[in-house]
């Protein structure tokens, strides 16, 4: 049992934690990119860019200022700053549901971005501070698992960070395999290690696939592998099961509607075919599979935030 | 390093102010010789050079920061947090005047119910023309609504915190109760967290005793408060928000306690129950520490703009479903003009001598006070009855005649509005400003939990007026705080 506005804000916690991080990696990969003046290099920029879902490609042109503006920029929504803000706002509404330990993670990365020497520290050396936030982050979570309950609340807190990384993973493989929108394939062997780099994949990739790079590998690695953590599959997974030990708590017995939604999308991943997947074409298949994702979030809303009171009343 | 004087001659404004008296100092004698109970501190300090002291002023500081113990300056373009000005060198009171001050606080506390009970029921002590009747039903803080209300043990004021000071003969007195939503709990205990991690030693060593059990205690209150029937308890404590400047501290005494931490948008008032919507339904609610004053808990009896309470609470309240601590309408008995009859209040219901004295006030409202206070406006404090936090004050050794006359207009206007009192030169304890120890005006605010039984916790907070000379505490206007170590007598009597 827990308060429906605590749970509602231990899942944004989440997903603004999970989406900082990664736009963080983007960043970073698109600067570590940038230093090579070839044309593998600006594609990298532009998808980075895109990912993020900024349509202004022009700014792969000037990488510095886009991670500059993507990491620092109060005024800008999908900014890491924002993200921070935002992850550490809710957390502040939900204090007394947080460890003193986690909660002294995310306010130092938040004292930090909010610095007023954020933005020199950034200039003297952005990816050391992207390099940074990323840990940080990684520490946030590591001390929520150490020091936080394993209950409801922590369930809704990675119900957000698994939601928002299965949309996130799912963004970037679309810019990357999706077709149309006269996108040329990505075929450099620079451009593929920068994309597994932006999930994170790169090292897991190889022990797996070794250092071969195949698009059709690499779409295979992110969306189904079953280990690695940022495939979407893993994530549905994930999904699943926090969903079900929510439920568990809660004492409801059989379907809600989120688990169902979550189940059916997690087979449809663990028993996807890449042939069909190739035929049928990446793309649709995505959308599908965002679609889902956002259905799953709209249906958690239904059951455990915002319901309709008159259902729930005492007779 | 020595320890500078306060030399308060230097800072009277005007020759015509009479020379104040010297203040109390909490840790030296008039001769200059360090008081006992401030010995174990004062060997310490000597063997710190100034940067050591200021590297630990600066680690206290980031603590504060690090936890979030910060309140929101809203500045035009841009808001920025900041901590509430902490001190490390511990206030430090020794054990047997700590007893005649746990004595003085819970025979006022227990007077003080008792006259909350009867204005909300008989109303003998206005009958028997103890108080003017006029002055407490036409306070604001009087709540119509309370009369006639079952609160159970007769506990109106389940938290309260009162304002003490030590005056010049180094005895304290009472300047104001705060018997609606006293804050400053949470620095209290934060304080004391941060003050255990600068001198450790030193704490051992003193025989400090333990304010760690408030949150048990005040949970063991807050239950005390609910049904007989109802054996679980619900309790829960209600916030007005992330946005109000106390919102650490609500946050910080639910996590303590172990309780959820509510607010308006969460409560559901149906049939005269209370409901909080959760994950898996609506739960009811028994007990309510709410964090919202009187006017804004329910808008169909209160304030009827106000959001930050819920629609049907007071009602649920009146049908005995819930309890709200504390109790509203209890601010009647710490209005600053019912203030100057407690030691009265206290006789007529004990038939006791008020251990803790008040200050001498002058009531505006009578005639021959009025002209008194016109009089001495160089020399007295006038505050505005309905005013908190340090405003609508007039301090007058430190007023200009330009204030005088602005309040001299304000008092004749508006007689009723207005009590005075002699300007008490506050004592004065060291703090550690920029690199020295100094000497600067201290209060004393401890807390007072009262439910099925009356409990002081052995600690308090110390405010202290940063500025030199000033005599000003309040956070709002430039104070700070520090921790407040109660020496325990050394037989074991550490609750």
């Amino acid at each position: 049992m827990m308060l429906a506005r605590v749970a509602d804000s231990l899942y944004w916690i989440g997903r603004y934690v999970e989406r900082a991080e990664h736009m963080c990696r983007l960043s970073d990969v698109m600067l570590s990119a940038t230093l090579d003046r070839s044309e593998a290099a600006s594609q990298v920029a532009r998808i980075a860019l895109s990912a993020v879902g900024d349509p202004d490609v022009a700014k792969a042109k000037t990488p510095y200022d886009a991670a500059l503006a993507l990491a620092l920029d109060k005024d800008d929504d999908g900014s890491i700053i924002s993200s921070i803000s935002r992850a550490r706002e809710n957390a502040r509404q939900v204090r007394d549901q947080i460890t003193t330990e986690t909660w002294e993670r995310l306010n130092l990365i938040y004292l930090r971005m909010t610095d007023p020497d954020a933005g020199k520290s950034f200039a003297e050396g952005s990816q050391l501070f992207l390099h940074d936030t990323i840990a940080d982050l990684h520490l946030f979570k590591g001390a929520g698992d150490a020091t936080m309950s394993h209950g409801e609340g922590w369930s809704f807190l990675l119900l957000g960070v698994y939601l928002e990384r299965a949309q996130l993973i799912g963004s970037l493989l679309e810019v990357v395999f999706g077709e149309g929108r006269r996108r040329r394939p990505v075929g450099d062997h620079f451009a593929l290690t920068s994309v597994l780099r932006m999930g994170c994949a790169l090292e897991p990739y190889l022990r797996v696939y070794t250092a071969e790079m195949q698009p059709r590998y690499i779409l295979q690695f992110l969306l189904l592998d079953e280990d690695f953590p940022r495939s979407i599959r893993f994530c549905t997974q994930e999904i699943e099961s926090h969903l079900s030990a929510i439920i568990r708590h809660a004492g409801m017995a059989g379907s809600v509607g989120p688990d169902r939604l979550a189940g059916r999308l997690r087979a449809r991943l663990q028993y996807a075919d890449l042939d069909e997947i190739e035929v049928q074409g990446a793309s649709a298949f995505l959308k599908n599979v965002l679609d889902e994702c956002a259905a799953i979030h709209r249906s958690l809303y239904d059951a455990f935030v915002a319901y309709s009171l008159e259902d729930r009343l005492p007779a | 390093m020595s320890v500078k004087r306060d030399d308060p001659a230097l800072e009277t404004p005007s020759p015509a102010a009479v020379a104040p008296a010297t203040p109390y100092d909490e840790m030296l004698t008039p001769d200059g010789r360090v008081r006992p109970h401030y010995a174990a501190l004062d060997a310490r300090l000597s063997t710190l050079s100034p940067d050591e002291l200021a590297e630990r002023q600066r680690t206290q500081e980031r603590f504060f920061l690090l936890q979030g113990i910060t309140f929101t300056v809203y500045g035009a373009e841009s808001s920025t947090e900041r901590i509430i000005p902490t001190d490390i060198l511990p206030r430090i009171i020794a054990a047997a005047e700590w007893a005649r001050i746990e004595a003085g606080l819970t025979q006022r506390l227990r007077a003080l119910n008792m006259f909350l009970a009867d204005i909300y029921s008989e109303q003998q002590i206005l009958m028997d023309g103890v108080v003017p009747r006029e002055l407490v039903l036409n306070a604001p803080s009087y709540r119509r609504e309370m009369q006639n209300l079952y609160v159970p043990h007769k506990a109106y004021a389940n938290v309260c915190g009162s304002d003490l000071i030590r005056q010049e003969n180094g005895e304290f007195a009472v300047l104001e109760d705060n018997l609606r939503v006293p804050s400053g709990v949470s620095y209290m205990l934060a304080n004391r967290e941060a003050s255990r991690r600068v001198f450790p030693g030193t704490f051992r060593a003193s025989g400090v005793r333990s304010i760690d059990r408030y949150p048990d205690l005040l949970l063991t209150t807050l239950k005390s408060m609910a049904a007989d029937w109802r054996p679980n308890p619900q309790v829960v404590v209600l916030t007005p928000g992330v946005y109000n400047s106390a919102y650490y501290e609500h946050a910080y005494l639910a996590r303590l306690m172990g309780v959820p931490l509510v607010e308006g948008r969460d409560l559901v008032v149906h049939d005269n129950m209370v409901y909080m919507r959760t994950t898996t339904g609506l739960r009811r609610i028994d007990v309510i520490y709410r964090r919202v004053d009187d006017d804004f808990i329910d808008p169909l009896t209160f304030r009827r703009d106000s959001s930050l309470g819920a629609a049907g609470l007071f009602n649920a309240y009146r049908a005995g479903n819930v309890v709200i601590c504390n109790a509203p309408g209890t601010g009647v008995a710490d209005d600053k003009a019912v203030y100057a009859y407690v030691p009265e209040i206290i006789k007529y219901y004990l038939g006791e001598d008020a251990i803790l004295p008040n200050i001498e006030t002058y009531l505006c409202r009578e005639k021959s006070q009025l002209s008194h206070v016109l009089a001495n406006l160089d020399k007295l404090v006038v505050k505005a009855v309905g005013a908190s936090g340090g405003y609508g004050m007039l301090v007058g050794p430190h007023s200009t005649k330009a204030q005088q006359a602005e309040f001299a207009e304000a008092l004749r206007a508006d007689p009723e509005n207005y009590i005075a009192q002699p300007t008490i030169q506050l004592s004065t304890a060291p703090c550690l400003i920029d690199h020295a120890v100094e000497a600067r005006h201290v209060d004393l605010r401890p807390f007072i939990l009262s439910g099925e039984k009356i409990v002081v916790t052995p600690g308090a907070l110390t405010r202290v007026a940063l500025k030199k000379g000033s005599l000003v505490v309040n956070s709002s206007q430039g104070g700070g705080s520090k921790d407040t170590w109660v020496l325990s007598d050394g037989k074991g009597d550490r609750t």
